[in-house]
């Protein structure tokens, strides 16, 4: 059986290329490359979009929930040694739920499951909690270009 | 179901396609695009249950040419 990985933030930085102000996942762990992953965001008021998103009620918007749910599921095969530091693309999105409003002090908790990989071409789905709330949750669609640009036909006929 | 009718539910169904597949190829309508293609090749691996090499996989550039490069795994069109 083999053991699961474990990433700190520098190891999420060397596996995929999300940098500051949006990368958002501190940690991840339980991973087994192929499989699945777990990660871990901390939101604290001092996130760049608090003060924006709303500035008398501070919350995380969709698009970032969505941001850590993928970031954690890129890591499912990122975490591959010859996919280390690719760059990934959104193809889908499916069954995005919003269950709970994040906000200020909040955790996130994300666990994200391949479903498959063949050829540049990741499918699977991710579900978050804070504590043991549902949060959010969504199936992907993830192109890897540099892969997926090895197998397509040179030229139409 | 036919070898050929297999193949030809295969292109409709991934590309969402009603029209002429004889004359079909990569690139020749939106939907056939790399991640279309991609698409493509693991239905076609699935339907037929089949593996691909990578230099058939990049040798598929059209419906008929398909059929030659099926046929190289047994599979008769």
């Amino acid at each position: 059986m083999t053991e699961a990985l474990h990433f700190d933030i520098n190891g999420i930085k060397e596996c995929q290329r999300n940098r500051h102000p949006l990368l958002f996942v501190d940690r991840v762990y339980d991973v087994v490359p192929g499989e699945k992953a777990s990660g871990l965001k901390c939101f604290t008021y001092n996130e760049w979009f608090f003060p924006a998103h709303f500035d008398d009620e501070p919350n995380v918007p969709g698009f970032i929930q969505v941001e850590s749910l993928v970031q954690t599921f890129i890591m499912t095969f990122l975490s591959k040694d010859e996919l280390k530091g690719k760059k990934t693309n959104f193809l889908g999105i499916n069954n995005v739920k919003f269950k709970r409003k994040i906000v200020p002090g909040d955790t996130l908790i994300v666990h994200a499951t391949l479903q498959s990989y063949r050829r540049g071409i990741a499918t699977g789905s991710a579900v978050s909690f804070v504590g043991d709330e549902p949060a959010c949750s969504a199936d992907f669609v993830v192109a890897v270009p540099d892969v997926l640009d090895q197998f397509k036909p040179k030229s139409a006929p | 179901m036919s070898n050929l009718d297999k193949y030809q539910k295969v292109f409709k169904e991934s590309f969402q396609y009603e029209g002429d597949l004889e004359q079909l190829a990569y690139q020749g309508i939106t939907e056939w695009d790399s991640v279309g293609h991609m698409q493509l090749m693991a239905a076609l691996e699935d339907m037929f249950g089949i593996e691909l090499d990578v230099d058939d996989i990049i040798d598929f550039s059209s419906f008929k040419k398909g059929i030659t490069i099926l046929a190289k795994y047994n599979v008769a069109i």
